[in-house]
């Protein structure tokens, strides 16, 4: 039996795993290995997620399972996403989605982002907590490579209200020699797919040398969806299998993003300490609308939010922002 | 106002510590420190050459700054045996490789030591789940032997004392009575401390993702290595620094991970404790060396830090230290002092020295480095 979940398309059996290693073959149902099994829950900025056009300030309780169905040269998590699950689920938190939620209000949280490993591996014990987080009132979010198949995306809608879609590259080679996927394609179906009833933020880490010369393509992709979705460009850090890999050159990477700038209105530059680009500027007139401090890998902060009821006071201007500005201490939620 | 420098490798930007506002300042101590950073890109906190580096950039600012006051943390031994599998003999070869760094620098700088080991590693023996409570559980600062417990209920407290590495649990008045600390905000303490027995760890919210393979060991004493006399306690150690820089150059040198068990130089042992308490590396241990008084509440083990993590908090660049620490060494001697180490976060907040040079890691993602001057004089 074929796994539907993401473009792998596996064959399961009932102890063939796929890629993932996630999913098995039970009574002709797919069903998760590890259900209900978490590597880690913890408190973050959304900001450090990174989503700056979400719900600004909030607390969000980021949680993550194990797994990958990537395999990136470059992956910050390796230790979590790259590894064989089975070897870790002794040391996973075992919380069932009613004990997820309550551990998110406990911790006064204002919604819940996936944002360790890839949400596709995991998207029956998601789907179940977002049950449970929508009777809480927490909104859910999530970080993922978008390699779903056309069924997971609807799904995968169907759970996250706003999420972070990486393009890591733009061309099927990268995707086969650096994230050891197949193609390309479905990640740019899906982002089309999921910007039309979901907040969309878009992620690309530059590796120069490597991927810096498709920035421009990139950008002309991301316009043609919609000019207002939030772009962040990340200057990778190398970890995994590129630890002895230069950093890349922040002025350089800069340099190069010149005139994507003009292509869409929210472009920021991030993943390192101290950046300048990481502020809001209003499109229409350049007033800077939210400020931000970023601590690189560190997580990123919000500073200021001049932006009442998401316009530009100074010029009227609408900002895209999902949701409302949150207070970070706002609704610290009795037990 | 402190100015800090970041250094993200081939690009470098100013800040004001407090704030975390660009700045541009230009002086002689900005210029000086840009080029340690510049000539000393940060090899990253499990790397070998981690060590080097905290010598070599020390090396580079005494030359040009002339401190009278050097305060050094070598750490990349206690990230390795923390979170690598590590046998004996390569755990053995780290602390031999630390040790020789640090004599590099005293052979180089003629600098008289006041060398501190931080207490030895042991292998984790098991951790215990603190996430099912009615209550909140809460883990702080890397800290294993610790958790805070807040508004427990009467069955998290009996399921808590079944736990099989547990050893005590301590209510908020019993751990403030213990000591004589510096002034603190109790509202910030949990209302219970947790304490786990050797080699186990508790494992909650605020727990980093990474996974460690060992942990602190029970270490109610410490080594000190020195001629210039001995400190009983780590709140003495301070004065025995302040007492000798009159007429002597002082390195005070702090090797993480490494007790009375391995610590290789001849040693005297000083407490590390209070009654069943412990310091654990970190914030707290460094913070009451350097300032002779104990700091066990300034940010206590457990704390739900993230309270305070508002858009309006401030040292952005510092974790959670919300206020620059007062009458620390290296603010009260009035002669000149620097910092550097490879513990990222803090080094410029414990030792207050006049320049510090840090790496700028966080969870061991190496970003580069940073500087804070403080002051020159």
């Amino acid at each position: 039996m074929r796994c539907n979940y993401c473009e792998w398309r596996c064959e399961l059996g009932p102890q063939q795993y796929g890629v993932c290693q996630m999913y098995y073959v039970d009574q002709g149902e797919i069903r998760e290995r590890f259900p209900h099994r978490w590597s880690s829950y913890s408190v973050s900025r959304m900001e450090s997620l990174p989503l700056y056009h979400a719900y600004p300030g909030a607390r969000c309780m980021t949680i993550g399972t194990t797994s990958c169905n990537f395999m990136c040269r470059y992956c910050s998590n390796g230790f979590v996403a790259r590894r064989d699950p089975a070897e870790q689920i002794a040391r996973m938190y075992v919380l069932s989605p009613e004990e997820m939620v309550r551990m998110a209000r406990k911790l006064g949280c204002h919604n819940i982002v996936f944002n360790v490993n890839e949400p596709t591996v995991s998207l029956q014990t998601l789907a179940e907590l977002k049950v449970h987080a929508d009777e809480a009132g927490l909104p859910m979010g999530c970080l993922t490579n978008g390699y779903t198949t056309e069924e997971s995306t609807e799904l995968l809608c169907s759970i996250f209200s706003f999420m972070n879609i990486s393009l890591k590259g733009f061309t099927p080679e990268f995707y086969q020699e650096y994230l050891g996927a197949r193609d390309l394609e479905p990640v740019l179906r899906n982002i089309r797919r999921i910007a039309q009833t979901c907040h969309v933020e878009v992620t690309t880490p530059v590796i120069q040398g490597v991927n810096d010369g498709e920035l421009m393509e990139m950008a002309d992709f991301v316009a043609d969806i919609d000019p207002q979705i939030p772009w962040h460009v990340f200057r990778l850090l190398p970890e995994h299998e590129m630890t002895e890999a230069r950093y890349p050159s922040i002025d350089a990477i800069n340099e190069a993003l010149h005139d994507v700038r003009k292509k869409l209105d929210y472009v920021y530059f991030h993943n390192f300490v101290g950046s300048d680009w990481v502020n809001t500027i209003c499109p229409g007139c350049g007033h800077e609308v939210i400020e931000r401090f970023s601590l690189g890998c560190g997580g990123d902060r919000l500073c200021a939010f001049d932006c009442q009821d998401n316009r530009c006071p100074v010029c009227g201007q609408e900002i895209k922002i999902h949701g409302t500005r949150v207070l970070w201490n706002a609704m610290e939620v009795a037990r | 106002m402190s100015v800090v420098i970041v250094d993200a490798r081939e690009w470098q930007n100013m800040l004001d510590l407090r704030t975390g506002k660009k700045i541009q300042v230009d002086s002689p101590a900005v210029t000086m420190t840009r080029g340690v950073l510049k000539r000393h890109p940060y090899p990253g906190d499990l790397d070998l050459q981690s060590n080097r580096w905290v010598t070599d950039t020390a090396l580079d600012l005494i030359h040009t700054y002339t401190p009278r006051l050097v305060c050094l943390s070598y750490a990349q031994q206690y990230f390795s045996s923390r979170f690598k599998p590590l046998t004996e003999k390569e755990l053995a070869q780290m602390i031999n490789d630390v040790f020789e760094e640090a004599e590099r620098f005293l052979n180089e700088s003629g600098y008289t030591p006041v060398i501190v080991g931080t207490g030895d590693m042991t292998e984790l023996a098991g951790e215990m789940e603190l996430s099912k409570l009615d209550g909140l559980a809460f883990t702080s600062g890397w800290s294993a032997r610790y958790a805070g417990l807040h508004q427990p209920s009467i069955r998290d407290l009996e399921h808590i004392s079944g736990l099989p590495g547990f050893e005590r649990l301590v209510s908020r008045e019993e751990w403030i009575n213990l000591f004589d600390a510096a002034p603190y905000d109790a509202e910030i303490i949990p209302d219970y401390l947790l304490v786990a027995r050797e080699g186990w760890s508790f494992r909650a919210a605020g727990t980093p993702l990474r996974r460690a393979v060992r942990v602190p060991a029970a270490c109610f004493s410490i080594p000190v290595a020195t001629p210039l006399g001995e400190a009983q306690n780590i709140t003495g150690i301070r004065a025995l620094v302040e007492k000798n820089l009159e007429n002597t150059k002082i390195a005070l040198i702090v090797i993480e991970g490494v007790g009375l068990r391995h610590f290789p130089l001849p040693h005297a042992a000083c407490s590390n404790s209070v009654d069943w308490y412990y310091y654990e590396p970190g914030e707290g241990q460094y913070l009451t060396l350097t300032t002779g008084i104990h700091q066990v509440f300034t940010y206590p083990s457990g704390y739900r830090y993230h309270q305070e993590d508002h858009e309006q908090k401030e040292y952005p660049l510092s974790g959670y230290f919300t206020k620059m620490t007062e009458h620390t060494l290296g603010e009260d001697f009035n002669g000149r002092s620097i910092a550097v180490g490879n513990r990222s976060m803090f080094t410029h907040m414990v030792y207050g020295a006049d320049i510090s040079v840090e790496c700028f890691a966080r969870n061991l993602y190496n970003q580069g480095c940073m500087a804070v001057i403080h002051r020159t004089k």
